[in-house]
């Protein structure tokens, strides 16, 4: 069994043997590019100097358009502010009860008759009146009392009446002090009775 | 030599041992790393990725603007505005108390020992200074008080709910609480129409600048839906004044007035005396709060014949001229109807009933109806039912049904006793007269809209049915200006020029404690311009004046007063025809 291997072993090298020596491989002659890397060299660092230069200065410019926008929206917010404040502030202006005293400080009165002039022939619509004060009411709430604790009770004095006409016109007789005192009591009764107490 | 190799090894033996234990040492260290690395990495790995990303991140909510409440020209009524409180930390603003005070007095009108003692309050570091501030004036004050260099007042945001023609259509607009919640009004009937949807805004800040290319994402706010009312508020704002001075002018307890588009059924003022001014809601008195002229009901009195003698046109029994004897009294079950005025027998045309609003003779003619007739054009005429306005607290009113009437019930229910109305009814139902016999439901929102409860209203969604023909309208109508001529109860209310329909009303007030009419009264006026061509209609009630008037000098004159504005106003000329002459006796 060794004896049949052996031969067989043998024979295979010693039949290829010629033409593995013929088809021996040989090195290629090795081929020196002789051209001259500098401009690729400088190509890639230009790229990527570039590159790198360029994102710093989008990212620069996008956080220096982020600083105005941050700017710019709070401008806007105040302004928008500013509008509606302005608004408001129109709104109350135009608002029919201030237009309406301000109309009535002017001595303007609302009409006590509604009356058109046609244009086509010059008809007049309607019974014209003067305005007069008759139409005239009261725009504005009543004046609102004083509290209680403001309104002091009014002060009485009786006195008695005077026995003699006379004495009224001696000067600092008592009976002239004490009917300056009760018409000033009076006075203040009166004034303290009304609701509006303005006169105080 | 020996001892030496001795002391050698177990030097070497103590060395391993120490080394043993180093490792091991090492290795419990290292795996307490490893475990504190693995519950880093593998279980808490989320929560702390989203707190690294948190850090800078900003959320703001985008609040959503409430939808502004208009009158019918666009007018605003209720608006809102961009607004912030100021607020202060009394432990960094103490010191600097007087200074920081006079700035807050001068820029925004506060007092001055108020500020001061906000500025200085003990043991807090809250402290309101001011609420509902314009933003700009906000921002201005604090910058104030920083660029003198005093800490310690900030503001934040509080949006502001302006009103800015303060009590005018208070009543139907309402107001916003403190909290920006609704208080009253529209504003809490339409709340979910007004409220818009807040957005969302996310993005890394640093040092109050957004970061470009980091997380960023905004979902705009959905601003809330306008409400358009079909008020005027020139109309509406004169109204109220003239109200006012009525329920002044007579002592009375309140006053309604109603102005209604004759075609359209829109109303163009809703007034309510007293009333009081959304931007200062706390001062007001509950009472106050809402709309009286769909909130109350009472009993509408003589106004009523308006619509019992126009029924009994409409169905034939009778005519502007029939002729009606009204003794001094009539019986009526166990009772006595008698005549506002005590007279002898009257010979009365019907539109002498009308014009001198004999009860009697109401009565009488009515009698000619079966209870299931009056009341069948009663409920045409949109008594007993709610108006669906679209405005909260409404009432539906009360008429009792036909089969329960008594002779009694129904001579009283005929000239407007023992039925309750709401103002806005009751113009509505009269209305239908001027509108030629067409009863139009009344509406307040202009085009549509729906309330919070999912209810669509508005005046393209309002109804219209015939009640009477449109010959009977014209009768009626015609023997209404009667009421405002020679011989008639509102001579007060009629118009130089002008034929002026109307009905003046006295009624009986009915009082809720003692269930029964205790002398006190409710004075109303209802009419319509130009009669013959309605525009409008205009219905004022006063209740319990104390003063003795009755409808025709107390409601009278404020008809007249806003009917004149109106018909100059919107530019209605008189139509030039001459007043009928039916008698009103025989």
């Amino acid at each position: 069994m060794s004896s049949s291997v052996t031969p067989a072993r043998s024979r295979v090298p010693r039949l290829a043997e010629a033409a593995v020596a013929r088809a021996r491989l040989t090195v290629v002659p090795r081929h020196t590019n002789r051209a001259t890397r500098v401009p690729f060299l400088a190509l890639v660092s230009l790229l990527l100097v570039g590159g790198i230069a360029g994102l710093l200065l989008f990212n620069t410019s996008l956080q220096q358009a982020s600083f105005t926008a941050t700017a710019l929206e709070q401008r806007a917010n105040l302004l928008d502010a500013k509008a509606q404040a302005l608004q408001m502030q129109l709104a109350r202006l135009q608002a029919p009860q201030r237009l309406a005293e301000r109309a009535k400080h002017l001595g303007m009165v609302p009409p006590s008759n509604p009356a058109f002039l046609r244009l086509s022939d010059g008809a007049v619509l309607g019974k014209p009146q003067p305005a007069g004060t008759t139409e005239d009411f009261r725009i504005t709430p009543p004046p609102v009392g004083k509290p209680a604790d403001l309104r002091p009770a009014p002060i009485v004095v009786t006195v008695p009446p005077s026995t003699s006409q006379a004495a009224d016109t001696a000067v600092g007789s008592p009976d002239v002090h004490a009917s300056a005192g009760r018409k000033k009591a009076d006075q203040h009764q009166t004034q303290n009775t009304q609701p509006q107490g303005s006169a105080h | 030599m020996r001892r030496r190799r001795r002391s050698l090894r177990s030097l070497r033996g103590a060395s391993l041992l120490r080394l043993r234990i180093g490792f091991l040492i090492i290795a419990m260290v290292v795996s307490v790393f490893a475990v504190r690395l693995f519950e880093l990495q593998g279980i808490d790995a989320k929560a702390y990725a989203a707190r690294a990303q948190a850090e800078g991140l900003v959320h703001i909510t985008l609040p959503a603007t409430r939808g502004t409440i208009t009158d019918r020209n666009g007018v605003p009524l209720a608006e809102s505005v961009s607004g912030e409180m100021v607020v202060a930390d009394p432990t960094l603003t103490a010191k600097h108390a007087p200074a920081i005070a006079t700035i807050l007095a001068h820029r925004l009108h506060l007092d001055y020992f108020d500020m001061l003692e906000r500025l200085q309050a003990p043991n807090t570091q809250f402290q309101y200074l001011a609420r509902r501030v314009p933003a700009a004036d906000a921002r201005a004050v604090v910058k104030a008080v920083d660029a003198q260099g005093y800490a310690g007042v900030t503001t934040r945001r509080d949006p502001i709910r302006d009103y800015p023609a303060h009590d005018v259509a208070a009543n139907l607009v309402g107001f916003m609480n403190d909290q920006n919640q609704p208080g009253d009004g529209e504003e809490l009937v339409f709340d979910n129409w007004l409220t818009g949807k807040n957005g969302r805004a996310t993005y890394t800040e640093s040092g109050g600048n957004r970061i470009p290319l980091g997380d960023n994402s905004v979902i705009p706010p959905k601003p809330g839906r306008d409400l358009s009312l079909t008020i005027d508020r020139d109309v509406q704002w004169y109204t109220q004044r003239a109200l006012a001075d009525a329920v002044r002018g007579s002592n009375a307890d309140s006053g309604s007035a109603v102005v209604m588009d004759t075609h359209t059924g829109q109303l163009l003022a809703l007034a309510d005396y007293p009333t009081y001014d959304p931007n200062d809601f706390t001062a007001a008195n509950p009472d106050n709060l809402g709309s009286r002229a769909v909130r109350d009901v009472y009993e509408p009195g003589s106004v009523e014949k308006v619509l019992t003698t126009s029924a009994l046109i409409d169905a034939g029994k009778v005519t502007p001229r029939t002729k009606i004897v009204v003794p001094p009294f009539v019986r009526s079950s166990d009772r006595i109807i008698h005549d506002d005025v005590a007279h002898d027998t009257w010979h009365l045309t019907l539109t002498g009933v009308l014009a001198k609003s004999s009860n009697i003779g109401t009565v009488l003619a009515d009698r000619q109806f079966k209870p299931k007739q009056l009341y069948g054009y009663l409920r045409k005429f949109g008594l007993g039912e709610p108006t669906n306005l679209g405005i909260n607290g409404e009432s539906a009113g009360v008429l009792p049904n036909w089969r329960g009437w008594r002779q009694i019930n129904q001579d009283n229910i005929a000239f407007g006793q023992g039925v309750a109305v709401t103002a806005v009814q009751m113009a509505a139902a009269v209305n239908t007269i001027a509108n030629g016999g067409v009863y139009v439901s009344p509406s307040i929102v202009k085009g549509r809209a729906v309330t919070s409860d999912g209810r669509v209203v508005g005046s393209v969604t309002q109804s219209r049915h015939r009640v009477i023909s449109a010959k009977a309208a014209k009768e009626e109508a015609k023997m209404m200006v009667a009421v405002t001529g020679d011989g008639g109860t509102g001579p007060m209310a009629a118009i130089p020029g002008y034929l002026v329909a109307g009905k003046t009303g006295t009624a009986e007030r009915v009082n809720q404690q003692c269930h029964c009419y205790d002398g006190t009264h409710t004075v109303s006026f209802i009419g319509f311009a130009p009669a013959d061509k309605p525009r409008f209609l205009v219905y004022v009630v006063v209740q319990h004046p104390r003063n003795g008037g009755f409808g025709g000098n107390t409601a009278g004159p404020v008809f007249r007063r806003v009917m004149t504005y109106l018909l100059q106003k919107y530019g209605v000329p008189p139509t030039g025809a001459r007043p009928p002459k039916t008698p009103l006796e025989w």
